[in-house]
């Protein structure tokens, strides 16, 4: 990912424990990291389409950036297509597969 | 040049200048004529009916690399199965983002534009479909590809037709950038 010029937001907020993403579904949403993509605008994804807080928006795209990828969300094959699909929409890098495969 | 996106008590306003407003329109068609269907609709009406075009029924991963990344396999490791998946979904992912396109440019034949929360995500998302598109052409396959080309950000950079290209992503990245910034503030204020 990528930042389009340094901004004063930040956010030191934690991720509450039990906002953790819940992998006990037995599929998930992986988002890879790409070159492009605004760090801000995977964040705004993640807010507005999962509607996760800002800091655990934040904590998944770090991870991302950081790992390479990141299990975002977890659920039946069913949802995991649809959220794959709705990522695409938005120009994310997504793939779903079952929890626990990589 | 551009103002940059403001979130505002009328929704998030922004401004573009005529020149930069024509060239982001034809960059949005652009975008929208890499992803209509170059095969005819399918003629078998139960298969239109129930949205199985022929089309979507014989997708295969698009040959062109900027194509693929924006629709990209939904599965790793298993071209069956990516394909199998592609042809249930190929079709309306194109629509939706055709749609996107088609919306922003549009909105951006205002100036100066005020938007709403829907319309300003059509416009982050047309704008990040540009961005791959351009970053294709630009073969940005790296983070230190990417801030190579950072530096180019006035056209008295431009010497070719790939510093001109940079010149244009940097400057729908700036754009982008401004206009998610403002929609992550507009999202603060609203909680």
């Amino acid at each position: 990912m990528t930042v389009g010029f340094a901004t004063g937001t930040d956010t030191e907020e934690k991720v509450r424990t039990d906002e953790k993403t819940d992998l006990g579904q037995p599929w998930v949403v992986v988002v890879w990291n790409d070159p492009v993509n605004l760090m801000s605008y995977v964040s705004y994804v993640f807010q507005s389409y999962f509607g996760y807080s800002e800091a655990k928006a934040r904590t998944l795209m770090l991870e991302v950036h950081e790992e390479g990828r990141s299990a975002v969300v977890s659920g039946t094959r069913e949802k995991v297509e649809q959220d794959t699909v709705a990522l695409h929409s938005y120009g994310l890098w997504a793939t779903f597969e079952k929890a626990g495969s990589e | 040049m551009a103002k940059a996106f403001k979130s505002t008590r009328r929704g998030i306003t922004g401004a573009l200048e005529p020149g930069e407003a024509r060239l982001l329109g034809a960059l949005l068609d652009d975008v929208v004529t890499m992803l209509e269907p170059d095969t005819a609709p399918s003629e078998d009406p139960l298969a239109a009916l129930v949205g199985m075009s022929g089309a979507d029924a014989e997708a295969t991963a698009p040959d062109d690399s900027a194509v693929r990344r924006l629709l990209p396999d939904a599965v790793r490791g298993d071209d069956d199965e990516a394909l199998a998946f592609r042809r249930l979904t190929e079709r309306s992912l194109r629509e939706q983002k055709i749609g996107a396109l088609r919306g922003s440019a549009l909105l951006i034949e205002s100036s100066p534009m005020t938007l709403n929360d829907e319309q300003a995500r059509l416009l982050a998302q047309a704008l990040n479909d540009v961005r791959l598109v351009l970053a294709d052409r630009l073969s940005i396959e790296s983070e230190e590809d990417a801030e190579r080309l950072h530096d180019i950000a006035d056209s008295k950079d431009v010497d070719d037709v790939e510093s001109y290209l940079a010149l244009v992503y940097n400057f729908v990245t700036w754009l982008q950038e401004s206009l998610v910034q403002a929609m992550l503030k507009a999202a603060r204020l609203d909680r």
